[in-house]
């Protein structure tokens, strides 16, 4: 490397007895799109919370632009232009845009707001006014006032953190040009932290790998470094695996009819949606977030009951019946809210790990702490999970390991039918990959499963059946051998040939 | 230049809320030192008749544990409505209702069998608490109306119907003109175990376990959990919040109208302003240095009995029973800011 405007050298982090970080180093060269590829839990996220001041680290050190940093902190941060975008994001959502991008005492476009605004909406393709509450905003257009939040509070650094996990493919495209003018006309360094190797490759310029806490890459040339060898990197292992589509299936197990939804604020979220599962059967529902999946799922699972249509679940007739009712038939929904939803925040590992099935280590009014704790200990080993003390709360486990919890609560009673949303949105690939295969066996094993994904490359590999939301609406249901990209994307986006 | 910053711990000490207990504890025996140096008084004197008086004899420690009943029993009903994230500011209220619903059944029922009577009366005492909470409890549920208001208000109802009541229908006419209601009848008093100390203590024990098993052992603490820690989590596990929370504030206030039963039958025996002094309130104190721990309400609880009983006895030697209620308060303000460096730790941060 030249001439770094960042680097990090020999920095480690433990958190409890955890090594997060051990001796990392990192550079960043002024102008360029870096890579930061890692699984989930490889240290990625702890390595940016460090350069942007939040946490400090135990050793190691800092120099940016030169100077020696002895303990950064937030405020530090930006003012030497770190600037970051978390997973979650971090806007006031009854704010106008335009509040958002001024709140910062750092922000630099307080008198030529307009100007500013107009020119990086042009660069975002965001066509939006700058008065618009962030509530009433996309997903996909809160990501991009979220970068454009760097840009205006002076951020020469950026940090995106999976800034494509939310995003469609086509917003994905366009954030990459925006990422690239940004760094060709602004000169912005910009830091990419991802696990997807297709944008790794098609946003970057140059590459550094973790795992488990280290660096295992530094400084790859984006043009010459091969799939195969980021793998290796990343995993330790290459897997490939197709699975085939020869399943027997059964009888109907889930079967929702002629379902319509209109909530709260009026609008009709789900029209006359049918579908039907068999046994041993993958329907996948592809759709851009916020076309009635998450309605449909909550019908389908009893927590949304005031909707039209019917719901049956193995031959019984579950309209209007709530949550419990599902369950006794055997089940199971993997949201895809996990913790907040799946999973209760502030509450132990223990109890978290219950959810689902807490009745059956109940005798009357007693609950016996054995019987959770050996089920526990049954999911921990059969599903690897890391989980130092399991009377701590939930929040001492890693987003993969999380994860890992509710499906593996979810799956262990070998479900009849199974409704998964978005199970893999921001796992590691050997997480992605042991999902996939947890998905497959339940088929196998008969289960009907409804697969909610935005990830075509998911769908197609799982599903033997492809339905895709548009509007609240199925506006296409094929068999997955006939089914391309194209057609469902194209559906995806609404476009009817 | 220096500059601190705060960040959560992780992991947290199990014994965390013990150790916060003492440290809180040693912080208002000191500070309570220093007001009786002010005071001229020497400390070590004072707290040695304080203990002394009571502790330390079977009267003495009698007089300290029936003082614990009432604020042990609040206290374990203000923890198990915390189960589910919500606070009972209204268990002083309570204590009066249970005794005014006590005095109302007991006016309008006769039983022989003494036992039985008591039984009964107790119970009353406890359903009283229950409807006591049961217009915040319902306005909770189905409007969502801030308990913490509506428990605390009704604190100021009860204790103006309790007043209502001794000066008018209940007043008893050989009280020489003191407002109180008539005197129950001996046959109902709760026996002594040993000394002077109720059988009402006995009762507490048992309610103790009641709580602990609830909150920790039972499946509807369990549900009670999961509703607490998330609204959203317990739809999806099919748990009812709401009716979670209900059957919590119903439990709850049952607790503390129990306590208000108890006093009646041990100490005062008639309904007057006496049921209670402020025990409802001290009980959140209690509750809350424990982090809502049943067996350590038990403790702390009788700790501040004996507390209580050592501020009033020390007013002999011209010294103000507000010591005691000092120490008692400091003790929380200790404990909380213990247990809050315990969850969190002070990162100073150089600036250059």
């Amino acid at each position: 490397m030249k001439n770094p405007i960042l680097e990090a050298k020999g920095i480690s982090k433990s958190f409890g007895n955890i090594k997060a970080l051990d001796d990392v180093d990192f550079f960043l060269e002024k102008g360029i799109i870096h890579g930061l590829l890692g699984e989930n839990g490889a240290g990625k996220s702890s390595l940016m919370n460090i350069l942007s001041g939040i946490y400090l680290p135990e050793k190691g050190t800092l120099t940016i632009n030169g100077k020696l940093i002895k303990r950064l902190n937030p405020d530090l941060a930006s003012s030497y232009g770190i600037g970051m975008v978390h997973q979650e994001f971090r806007l006031i959502d009854s704010f106008s845009i335009k509040d958002n991008l001024t709140l910062s005492k750092s922000n630099i476009y307080q008198n030529d707001f307009n100007e500013a605004f107009s020119k990086y909406s042009d660069i975002f393709a965001l066509n939006l006014n700058s008065m618009t509450p962030v509530s009433e905003l996309s997903v996909g257009e809160k990501q991009k006032v979220e970068i454009m939040k760097l840009i205006f509070n002076n951020s020469s650094i950026m940090l995106l953190d999976e800034p494509t996990a939310v995003l469609t493919p086509q917003e994905t495209v366009q954030l990459k040009v925006s990422l690239e003018t940004l760094s060709q006309e602004d000169e912005k360094t910009i830091v990419l932290i991802t696990h997807k190797l297709k944008e790794i490759k098609d946003f970057t310029e140059t590459i550094y790998v973790m795992k488990n806490g280290k660096m295992v890459a530094k400084d790859l040339d984006t043009k010459t470094v091969s799939d195969t060898q980021l793998i290796e990197l990343m995993m330790g292992e290459v897997k490939t695996s197709k699975f085939d589509k020869n399943n027997f299936k059964g009888e109907t197990k889930l079967e929702a009819v002629d379902i319509s939804f209109t909530n709260e604020q009026n609008i009709k979220t789900l029209q006359n949606v049918s579908l039907e599962i068999k046994s041993g059967e993958v329907l996948g529902v592809a759709g851009v977030s916020g076309n009635g999946q998450v309605e449909l799922a909550n019908i389908i699972c009893g927590i949304i009951k005031d909707f039209e249509g019917r719901v049956i679940v193995k031959t019984k007739d579950v309209t209007g019946k709530g949550v419990k009712s599902r369950k006794k038939l055997n089940l199971s929904y993997i949201p895809e809210n996990r913790l907040g939803v799946g999973l209760a925040p502030g509450v132990s590992v223990l109890d978290n790990s219950a959810i689902k099935e807490y009745f059956q280590a109940s005798f009357g009014p007693h609950l016996s702490k054995n019987v959770l704790l050996n089920s526990l200990n049954d999911l921990i080993n059969k599903f690897s999970i890391k989980a130092p003390d399991v009377k701590a709360e939930i929040s001492t486990l890693s987003g993969g390991n999380m994860q890992k919890l509710l499906m593996g609560r979810e799956l262990i009673s070998n479900p009849d039918v199974i409704i998964a949303a978005q199970p893999t949105r921001g796992l590691d690939v050997s997480a992605v990959d042991s999902i996939h295969n947890l998905i497959i066996d339940q088929r196998d094993k008969g289960s009907a499963i409804l697969l909610i994904s935005e990830d075509l490359d998911e769908l197609f590999k799982l599903s033997d059946r492809l339905i895709v939301m548009y509007e609240g609406k199925v506006v296409i249901e094929i068999e997955t051998e006939l089914a391309t990209v194209e057609n469902i994307g194209l559906a995806m986006a609404g476009i009817n040939e | 230049m220096n500059k601190f910053i705060l960040s959560k711990k992780l992991y947290r000490n199990e014994l965390a809320t013990f150790y916060s207990f003492l440290i809180g504890f040693l912080i208002a025996i000191i500070v309570g030192s220093i007001i009786l140096l002010i005071q001229s008084k020497n400390p070590f004197d004072v707290f040695s008749l304080m203990l002394k008086l009571s502790i330390g004899s079977v009267n003495s420690l009698s007089n300290s544990l029936n003082k614990a009943i009432p604020l042990i029993l609040a206290g374990l009903g203000i923890a198990i409505i915390n189960s589910v994230k919500l606070w009972n500011i209204g268990a002083e209220g309570q204590i009066f209702f249970g005794a005014i619903a006590l005095n109302f059944v007991y006016i309008n029922t006769s039983i022989e069998n003494s036992y039985l009577y008591i039984f009964l009366l107790l119970a009353s005492g406890f359903i009283g608490g229950s409807v006591c909470i049961l217009l915040p409890a319902l306005s909770k549920v189905l409007f969502g109306v801030n308990e913490i208001i509506t428990t605390l208000l009704t604190n100021y109802i009860v204790f103006g119907l309790t007043i209502y009541l001794i000066n008018g229908v209940w007043k008893d006419p050989n009280s020489l003109n003191f407002p109180a209601a008539a005197y129950v009848s001996e046959s109902v008093y709760l026996p002594t175990v040993f000394g002077k100390l109720s059988s009402g203590f006995l009762i507490c024990i048992l309610f103790t376990l009641i709580a602990y098993y609830i909150k920790d052992k039972s499946v509807f603490g369990y549900e009670m959990r999961i509703a607490g820690g998330s609204a959203l989590t317990a739809i999806y596990a099919g748990i009812s919040a709401k009716q979670k929370a209900f059957i919590a504030m119903l439990i709850g206030g049952g607790f503390a109208g129990l306590a208000g039963a108890i006093e009646l039958l041990s100490q005062t025996h008639r309904v007057s302003t006496g049921i209670s002094q402020g025990f409802g309130y001290t009980a959140i104190i209690v509750a809350a240095i424990t982090g809502m721990r049943p067996l350590g309400i038990f403790l702390v609880g009788s700790l501040f009995g004996a507390l209580a009983i050592g501020g009033s006895v020390i007013q002999t030697i011209g010294v103000s029973s507000y010591i005691s209620e000092i120490i008692q308060a400091t003790t929380l303000f200790g404990a909380l800011i213990a247990q809050f460096f315990f969850s969190y730790e002070i990162k100073r941060v150089e600036d250059d």
